[in-house]
């Protein structure tokens, strides 16, 4: 009887473990940061396809500047937009593209490099207090060894 | 991905709407000969029996009910040949059936879209059942359409042996529409002589004389034989003979006082298959009987199957990819200055497999014009009645094959104009076409012919053609013309195609809405074609379609501004030239001229209109490529000229599209052996971007 009642107990303690961790995993994001003009941003991991270097992009005339052409990836024809060029900077020389599904929309974003992937806290992520920068962060949060992310949101990223 | 349920309606649809074609064909070409052949009959009774098991199965028991009618009614055409059918009842037969392949078509229709089917069917069953009865001579008459048991009863009531010698006989009966009764009765005869020699048989002859046939369906075949015994042997063989539904032994009046008409208890005693009423037997037959004619049917069929237009873009996309990767390895700058004989040979051979690879994959997409084509000797023949003006279609070269995408977006173009060929071309009446000399019967020819990279489709009659001052009138009352303005020929007709023109005053029930030939316009328009009309006053009308084979693919000239390469399709080219500073005429808005062929043609630097930091600038560096779209035709200043390839067209992605940049003539990708990017030009945008920007 007492076995029982203990073996009851541990099912239940490790149920309740259970919970407790999927209810942390579900507050929490992962995000891929990326460095543009010295810029910390963070683009939710799931919507990134790919990342990849040394494409050959082709121009599109009559484009609006930030978009610096289209590239070939394996047969499908991909829009590249320049982050820096988005935000207002200078065009910089070849980097890496972050390739991602917005929407069914496949595009990729020209970033001078990718750091790392985090796990976000979701209650960690803050509104912006300003709105210059053209509408496309979301929010922005600390990261774990001080620096701070601006959150990327890729649909306004694309309709912006 | 869809539910299992879906996938099964397409299946349906898909099935019944071919087999709806296949019927329509059928019933055209049945009609012109006014009788049906013996094959037809057999076609159609197949295809009814196929909608009416695969619409009971997906419970649409009015589609159900009708084709289950029909297939009663061509049973009994298939059992007496079509000759049962007497003369002057074949027209409301042919009627009937096309109304009922129009019924299957509207309901069919509301499946598609999910609307409720209609229940008023009472109307056509009540037709079909009325010329069953006509047919059968047998005006109050029950629903049972094997009436040949009923009738065979009386008949084996009296069998009075034909020898006295022969007192014990058999009476056998094949199964229903199991056809050629005669022969199949020999056969009995054969198999039942091996057992008992000493027999004899009636009908006589069977062998021989083919219209036993119907005897033997209406009475039974009769076999007689000395003793019982012999009888009895016999049985066991008779029975085992093939498509024998009953066989039942009879006995001359004069032994015993045998019933009436043999049935139920005697005859259950010894054949295995009782005699049963025949009215339970009736409904069993013609289950069996089609089974016969479906199992050899498919032996045509099942060398096509039916493949989902997106798979075969897959398929498409997969191939031109490894096209691409292939010229990519081959040509790998890693390989320079090897030498390397075993891998160049294995490298062509690899090269000739792709390139057939991407021909089979091209061809899969392409279907013959056929059905489409099919489907206006309906439209020809349902107007010809209503309009009371007789006309035929001919058809050429219905075998030219296009791409699936186009086939589908010409049909409803050549519809309209066939629609109008009929309405406005052809003379009101036949004594006018007599007048004018011509057949009275009207000729509409509608052909389709490969030229290159493109299909013309043209669609001819013999009508009164189109009268340009009544539509240059017109044109001016619609306020599409300047009334001072001279036109060609060729300007007036073009009125026409505007939206909003229609010459026929009174709107008919089959064209006149005023949306006819603009809408043609947009719609060949829409898979990248263009519609040409050319009409003599008095002899008839001549429209043009000329539509690319595919959009997916075309032949381009590559052409290059700086680093960037353009496609520009070789349709659009009239030639290239090379030009010197003197040759080129400025105008006051510092545009520039050519002269070529005694006409002057502007100069669109490609360099300007795009916006490009790099490329020539001097005149003489570049080259000229002379360009014609419609009725445009301009110089475009390039770099440099570097060949002319087939390409695979790649629609521009939906975020770049988004920025119009269609616009400014650019109408789509494409990826070049190298796996680089050229830019596909649209010529007449180019041309209006440029006159935008002047």
């Amino acid at each position: 009887m007492s076995e029982e009642n203990v073996l009851f107990a541990t099912e239940a303690d490790v149920a309740a473990a259970a919970a407790k961790d999927a209810a942390a995993e579900a507050q929490t994001d992962k995000y891929l940061i990326c460095i543009s003009d010295q810029l910390l941003y963070g683009i939710d991991a799931e919507q990134v396809v790919e990342i990849i270097t040394n494409h050959t992009i082709t121009h599109l005339p009559r484009l609006p500047h930030y978009i610096r052409g289209i590239i070939n990836l394996r047969g499908q024809l991909i829009p590249i937009i320049d982050m820096r060029m988005r935000m207002g900077g200078p065009a910089q020389g070849d980097r890496c593209i972050m390739v991602v599904n917005v929407e069914n929309n496949m595009v990729g974003i020209l970033v001078d490099g990718v750091e790392r992937m985090a796990d976000i806290p979701r209650g960690s992520i803050l509104p912006m207090p300003t709105q210059n920068t053209e509408k496309l962060v979301s929010g922005m949060c600390s990261l774990a060894d001080g620096k701070t992310m601006l959150i990327l949101d890729c649909s306004l990223l694309l309709h912006g | 991905m869809g539910s299992g349920n879906d996938s099964i309606l397409d299946m349906y649809l898909y099935e019944t709407n071919t087999l709806l074609e296949q019927l329509d064909g059928i019933l055209l070409a049945a009609e012109q000969a006014d009788t049906f052949s013996q094959d037809s009959v057999n076609e159609i009774f197949r295809i009814m029996h196929t909608i009416k098991g695969s619409s009971a199965m997906m419970e649409f028991p009015s589609l159900m009910t009708v084709a289950h009618r029909i297939e009663d009614l061509f049973f009994i055409i298939r059992e007496k040949t079509i000759d049962v059918v007497p003369n002057e009842l074949r027209p409301e037969l042919f009627d009937m059936l096309f109304q009922a392949v129009d019924f299957f078509r509207g309901e069919i229709e509301k499946i598609e879209q999910s609307e409720p089917l209609s229940d008023s069917i009472d109307s056509i069953v009540d037709k079909i059942n009325s010329l069953i009865d006509k047919i059968q001579g047998n005006p109050a008459k029950d629903e049972d359409p094997a009436g040949a048991p009923a009738q065979a009863t009386p008949a084996a009531e009296a069998p009075a042996a034909l020898d006295p010698a022969y007192p014990f006989g058999i009476l056998v009966f094949f199964d229903e529409g199991c056809g050629m009764e005669n022969l199949r009765a020999f056969m009995v005869l054969n198999d039942v002589r091996e057992v008992v020699p000493d027999l004899i048989s009636y009908p006589e002859n069977v062998d021989m004389d083919p219209s036993t046939a119907q005897r033997i369906v209406d009475e039974g075949y009769h076999l007689w034989f000395k003793t019982a015994q012999m009888r009895d042997s016999a049985l066991a063989a008779a029975q085992n003979a093939g498509s024998v539904r009953s066989c039942q032994p009879v006995d001359a009046k004069a032994d015993e006082p045998a019933p009436p008409a043999p049935q139920p208890a005697p005859a259950a005693a010894f054949a295995e298959e009782p005699a049963a009423p025949p009215a339970a037997a009736a409904p069993a037959a013609p289950a069996a009987a089609p089974k016969a004619a479906t199992a050899s049917a498919p032996q045509f069929k099942e060398s096509l199957i039916s493949v989902s237009l997106s798979k075969l873009d897959q398929l498409m996309a997969v191939v031109s990819e490894i096209v691409i990767t292939e010229s990519m390895v081959t040509a790998s700058p890693d390989l320079k200055g090897l030498r390397l004989d075993n891998f160049n040979k294995s490298a062509r051979e690899l090269r000739k497999l792709t390139d057939d690879l991407q021909d089979v994959s091209m061809s899969l997409r392409m279907v013959p014009v056929s059905s489409t084509f099919q489907k206006m000797n309906r439209i020809v023949r349902d107007m010809s009645k209503k309009l009371g003006k007789r006309a035929r279609l001919t058809l050429v070269g219905e075998n030219t094959e296009v791409d699936k995408t186009i086939v589908d977006g010409i049909s409803d173009p050549i519809m309209h104009i066939v629609r109008n060929s009929m309405d406005h071309g052809l003379e009101e009446t036949e004594a006018e076409r007599v007048a004018a000399g011509k057949d009275p019967v009207g000729e509409i020819i509608l052909s389709a012919r490969h030229t290159g990279s493109e299909v013309i489709i043209e669609i001819q009659d013999d009508g009164k053609g189109a009268d340009c001052q009544a539509v240059l009138n017109k044109a001016i009352r619609q306020g599409l013309a300047d009334p001072d303005q001279e036109y060609s020929q060729k300007e007036i007709l073009n009125f026409m195609m505007m939206p909003g023109f229609s010459t026929n005053t009174a709107v008919t029930e089959f064209s006149g809405r005023g949306v006819g030939l603009d809408v043609v316009k947009k719609n060949v328009g829409e898979v990248g074609g263009t519609v040409s009309l050319f009409s003599e006053w008095g002899k008839g009308m001549k429209t043009t379609l000329k539509i690319p084979l595919t959009m997916a693919i075309m032949d381009g000239m590559e052409v290059s501004v700086g680093e960037s390469i353009f496609t520009i399709p070789i349709n659009n080219i009239r030639s290239s030239v090379k030009v010197t500073e003197a040759d080129v005429i400025h105008d006051p808005a510092r545009g520039e001229m050519v002269r070529l062929l005694d006409n002057f043609y502007p100069i669109i630097r490609a360099r300007d209109i795009f916006q490009m930091d790099e490329g020539c600038d001097n005149i003489e560096d570049g080259i000229l490529m002379w360009l014609e779209a419609g009725e445009r035709s301009y110089c475009l200043f390039v770099d440099e000229l570097l060949g002319e390839q087939q390409i695979v067209v790649k629609p521009l992605p939906s975020y770049v599209n988004s920025f119009n940049i269609k616009h400014y003539g650019i109408n789509g990708c494409s990826i070049l052996g190298d796996g680089s990017i050229s830019i596909i030009l649209d010529v007449a945008n180019l041309y209006n971007a440029a006159q935008n920007s002047f």
